[in-house]
């Protein structure tokens, strides 16, 4: 069941849509920040609280690749693989990464400090190569920047 | 009402028809994945694209709309190449297991590649693994994710038609799956019919998987027998082919398409409810704990009567006889013989939902109230025969121990001359009965059934009656016979022209009227 | 040059209120719901020539004018803020840089249309943004630009900021719309078309992010102002995100129908390191790519078609001498394997089977026959799909592969391994 804290913010967000279903995303997102993962709990709470059958709600998890169904790790580096950062070296930046974190995409270091995930166009091509670190953006990044990162949290 | 041409074909619909249902009107099948007449359209698996002139792309039929002066084209070169095509996507990620699939031979991959397909494999490179490979997912269906094409049908059906929305598509792109909800199953009263309209192997059902490839099985047109709704169904049993020794005859049963009463649907205790057709049956007729002959058996019930007077006889006739059986124990017993006749046992009502299943688990009720009435009441006829006011009390299926309790049953025994039980299957009224005989099951039967509507369905027999058995008809007329008082009937359809005139509801019915749709009974 | 989308970009703090109102902010926006009816807004719209900015090039004003007046149930206009055509990265600057402006041309288009709800749905990685536009709705709610009666009018409006979350496919206008309604991105059937059927069953116009920063300067500036700024049926300037082999990768607000040589050259400063320009995808990737000889195209809708390629989203993509042809069509391939909704079979099986060829002709396992079947296979998903998707692929990967054929060739007589 949902906290009287989040239930409040959740109502927030469902009252400013004319259906209540429509706030499935925003719904969503609210519950992964607060618990860091959408779990099989949350799903049937989601399903209850905006009447869309829980089957639909976990197609829309699996479906929409921002929501996770297990935690991420304290550092979660979202590297770009698309036309203009791999033109720049972006492919290497995720090699890079996997070699030292020792995890392939989608996955999280045992110790739960840091996750990959190889994703596609993040919508800033001028900061090529780039990824998302948690919710910022880094661009022009080199080995350098992720070894600085790395060692900065381990 | 636009006017338009398919390959050729002038033909008029109304506004709103589209191209798919416009060409089958015409008798051109155009083929599909995704839709179905009774589900939403999806246009999801592209097989069904047509060509429509002056459009520069091809059209799906499934979800164009019909417009005046259309000239649609559906097997043009370019409509074939787009199919093949499209055959060739659904194939790039589906396992090559039609030998040991158990959809071979009902599977619309196979019959439109061998239509349309029969291109050399361009694939080069590994298929997508899916997880779950014949995985039980539910008590009557098993899922095979590789096989699945992902039309959607299945959710459209559990969302739209039971609303219990078990199925989901999940992840996406050529990694998408179908499956059920994590750690829930598909368990809804219609659960079978995801079987039947799952166009590939991806949904097959636990009771049929593996039994019997589908080129061996012959199919009957019938109505099911469960309950008062009186869903049309298909019998699907086996060809006896001569190198087994299968002990069942039935394979299993299919919803037979009737827009009038289960479109295209049947509940699961239905499907599954064919068992007792060659299980537990009373084979020959048996007097007291010997085996005799028919005419034996005969000769004592001709004699009991001749012995007696009409308020010493009675009889319960039961709602799962045909309108024909029934009509026969009333020119006998009612209408010649003036006895105790009715049909009404007290019967606790089954379940029951807002859809297909009914309450009354009888599928002839309306037929035997409209043929018997209601004079004698089948309470009172077990109380005089309990209390030893009655010489012949003669049951046609009914389990008077489960109803009335074993010890009316053993008083019924004592006090009358002939107990006689006439029935198809075992019961524990058997023990009972000093005659048991043997009559046969409505897959045997040719006939007719009147539903909950007052409509009047055929039934008709896919094989002979097992062991001596008969039909009620015919054994009541042989009864007749023995009594001199012949009733010359020649079969099912002539006892039935003889309701047509006898029975006013049923004025101006024939077998051939009635036809696959049924004909309502007039008021 | 005038600068019409960039104007305020580099004021200190011009994402705020104050700096947007002390620089002519909301006038426009005035000027509309005070002194003009919604069918003049249109009017003024059409003439403008602006097209839609998000890739499809779509006449705006006729896009409004669908809008069924006489239908009872509400309207709605739905910002799509999805922006995720690889190489294009310019809505997150207005949303950034000049919230205000959005939303002024929000108020007009919704004054123009009757609608008083729009929903800006960003694609969810966006969060910066999302706080930068929610501060800005904010700011005018409490200010009376948002909300009920509207700088002392009779027009309510209410904004809401949707985030979505991480499929590129709801920047397909009907996918957006099922993913606003709380469902799996999956693009609808059409028709009916949004207009007519849109968000919640309602006529819906869905407008770009960049296509609505144009609206409040047409208005005060007049459509034929703004269409002289383009070329011919291509109104006013657009925003070109240049990124790849450039010395200077941007955002470059510049008119439509400059040369796309100029804009690699004179703006985005030249190929690096003295290397030769191969290749350049003008329009997002989605958009055919073009060869070193044909930049002195216009980089308008029109001329782009003209050329077999298209203006798209105005993400260019340069590609200098020593990219690997067959690799790049490899990594477009891979971008829509990914990203294909998985809803028709073409798509869903045929984007990854392609991906899968090309990634084998790169790492040098392929065979005569592989290639000689890729064009074929390519070709088929195009044409034979619910949405557009399926022709981006067609028309992208296969522009690789055709004008790029003999780098394919080398690939299998070269039978190196790459894996």
């Amino acid at each position: 069941m949902f906290t009287t804290d989040l239930l409040r913010q959740l109502d927030k967000i469902a009252g400013q849509y004319e259906q209540k279903q429509a706030a499935l995303l925003p719904v969503l997102h609210a519950i992964q920040e607060k618990e860091g993962l959408i779990s099989p709990e949350s799903e049937q709470d989601v399903s209850r609280y905006l009447g869309i059958p829980v089957v639909h709600v976990h197609e829309a998890v699996s479906f929409y690749h921002l929501f996770h169904q297990t935690k991420k790790g304290k550092c979660h580096f979202s590297v770009c693989q698309t036309t203009s950062c791999a033109l720049l070296g972006g492919e290497d930046i995720i090699e890079h990464l996997k070699t030292r974190l020792g995890i392939k995409s989608g996955e999280t270091t045992p110790d739960g400090k840091f996750s990959l995930s190889v994703v596609e166009c993040l919508g800033a091509c001028e900061l090529a190569p780039m990824m998302q670190y948690n919710k910022e953006y880094r661009g022009f990044l080199n080995k350098k920047k992720i070894d600085e990162l790395i060692d900065k949290n381990k | 009402m636009p006017n338009l041409t398919i390959d050729g074909q002038k033909i008029e619909v109304p506004a709103g028809t589209t191209i798919i249902q416009a060409a089958e009107k015409l008798g051109i099948e155009i083929p599909r994945y995704c839709y179905h007449p009774a589900l939403p359209v999806a246009g999801n698996c592209r097989i069904c694209m047509v060509e429509v002139e002056k459009q520069p792309k091809l059209q799906i039929a499934c979800y164009t709309p019909v417009a005046a002066g259309m000239v649609v084209k559906t097997t043009s070169p370019k409509v074939l190449e787009a199919r093949k095509n499209v055959l060739e996507f659904l194939l790039v990620n589906h396992p090559l297991d039609c030998p040991v699939c158990d959809q071979a031979g009902e599977c619309k991959l196979q019959d439109y590649y061998m239509e349309h397909g029969q291109y050399d494999s361009r694939l080069a490179s590994v298929k997508v693994k899916k997880e779950k490979k014949a995985f039980s997912i539910g008590p009557t269906v098993m899922l095979d994710q590789e096989r699945c094409i992902l039309c959607t049908r299945c959710v459209r059906f559990t969302d739209t038609i039971t609303k219990t929305s078990e199925f989901g598509v999940f992840d996406r792109g050529d990694h998408s799956q179908l499956d059920v909800y994590p750690g829930k199953e598909l368990d809804n009263k219609y659960s079978g019919n995801v079987v039947d309209i799952c166009p590939v192997g991806a949904l097959t059902d636990k009771d049929f998987r593996f039994k019997c490839r589908v080129w061996y099985l012959d199919h009957t047109k019938s109505v099911c027998p469960g309950c008062s709704m009186g869903c049309n169904i298909d019998i699907d049993w086996d060809k006896s082919r001569p190198h087994t020794e299968k002990k069942e005859r039935v394979m299993r049963l299919k919803p037979r398409h009737n827009p009038d009463v289960n479109n295209y649907w049947i509940c699961d205790s239905g499907r599954y409810n064919y068992h007792f057709i060659d299980e537990n049956r009373i084979l020959s007729p048996q007097y007291l704990d010997k085996i005799v002959e028919w005419g034996e058996a005969m000769e004592r019930v001709a004699e009991t009567i001749q012995s007696t007077k009409a308020e010493r006889i009675g009889v319960l006739a039961s709602a799962q006889l045909t309108n024909e059986d029934l009509f026969v124990i009333r020119k006998l017993f009612k209408d010649t013989l003036k006895a105790h006749v009715d049909f009404r046992v007290p019967e606790k009502p089954g379940d029951s939902d807002d859809f297909l299943i009914k309450a009354d688990k009888n599928p002839n009720t309306a037929g035997a109230a409209s043929i018997l009435g209601a004079q004698a009441d089948a309470q009172t006829i077990v109380q005089k025969a309990k209390q030893g006011e009655l010489d012949l009390l003669y049951v046609f299926g009914h389990d008077l121990v489960k109803l009335f309790g074993k010890e009316t049953v053993a008083q019924i025994a004592k006090k009358t001359k002939l107990f006689v039980f006439q029935g198809s299957n075992i019961n524990d009224t058997c023990g009972y009965a000093h005659l048991n005989l043997p009559s046969s099951v409505y897959a045997e039967k040719d006939g007719t059934f009147t539903n909950c509507q007052q409509r009047v369905q055929r039934i008709r027999p896919a094989f002979f009656p097992l062991g001596e058995s008969k039909g009620d008809w015919e054994i009541v007329s042989f009864v007749a016979g023995q009594l001199g008082a012949p009733l010359s009937y020649k079969g099912p359809q002539d006892v039935f022209d003889d309701i047509v005139k006898t029975v006013a509801g049923f004025a101006g019915m024939s077998y051939e009227k009635i036809g696959d749709q049924g004909m309502i009974l007039k008021k | 040059m005038e600068k019409v989308l960039t104007r305020n970009f580099g004021l200190e703090n011009s994402h705020r209120l104050e700096t947007y109102l002390k620089n002519k902010g909301y006038q426009a926006a005035r000027k509309a719901l005070t002194k003009m009816t919604g069918p003049q807004v249109i009017d003024e719209i059409k003439k403008s020539n602006l097209r839609g900015l998000g890739g499809a090039g779509f006449p705006t004003g006729m896009k409004w004018g669908f809008i069924p007046q006489a239908n009872p149930k509400p309207k709605y206009l739905v910002v799509n803020g999805d922006e995720g055509e690889p190489g294009t990265f310019k809505d997150k600057y207005i949303f950034e840089k000049d919230p205000h402006a959005l939303l002024e041309g929000i108020i007009i288009t919704c004054y123009a249309i009757a609608s008083h709800k729009a929903y800006v749905y960003v694609r969810g990685e966006y969060v910066k943004s999302m706080q930068t536009l929610q501060a800005a709705i904010d700011e005018a709610n409490s200010s009376g630009y948002l909300g009920k009666g509207i700088m002392g009018t009779t027009f309510d409006l209410d904004v809401v900021v949707h985030p979505g979350a991480g499929a590129y496919i709801c920047g397909e206008e009907t996918a957006l719309l099922e993913s606003l309604e709380g469902k799996k991105g999956f693009p609808r059937l059409k028709p009916p078309f949004p207009a007519v059927v849109g968000l919640f069953g309602c006529p819906t116009v869905i407008n770009n992010v960049e296509t609505l920063s144009c609206v409040g300067p047409i208005i005060a500036n007049g459509g034929e102002w703004f269409a002289k700024l383009g070329s011919p049926k291509n109104g006013g300037n657009r925003l070109f995100c240049v990124s790849g082999h450039v010395n200077k990768p941007g955002v470059y607000e510049l008119p439509n129908g400059i040369t796309l040589r100029a804009i690699i050259y004179e703006h985005a400063g030249g190929i690096p390191n003295g290397r030769k320009l191969k290749a350049v995808i003008p329009g997002g990737i989605s958009a055919p790519v073009l060869t070193a000889d044909e930049i002195d195209v216009k980089m308008d809708f029109d001329s782009l078609k003209a050329i077999g390629s298209m203006a798209g989203s105005g993400g260019i993509i340069v590609m200098d001498d020593t990219t690997d042809m067959v690799w790049a069509a490899m990594v477009a391939a891979r971008f829509f394997a990914h990203e294909s909704c998985g809803q028709c079979s073409p798509c869903r099986e045929g984007s990854g089977w392609v991906y899968n060829n090309l990634k084998k002709l790169y790492q040098g396992g392929a065979r005569p026959h592989d290639l000689a079947n890729l064009p074929g296979i390519i070709g088929n998903i195009g044409g034979n799909t619910i949405c557009a998707f399926g022709d981006a692929v067609t028309m992208s990967v296969g522009s690789y592969v055709s004008k790029f054929r003999e780098e394919f060739e080398n690939k299998i007589k070269e039978r190196v391994c790459r894996i």
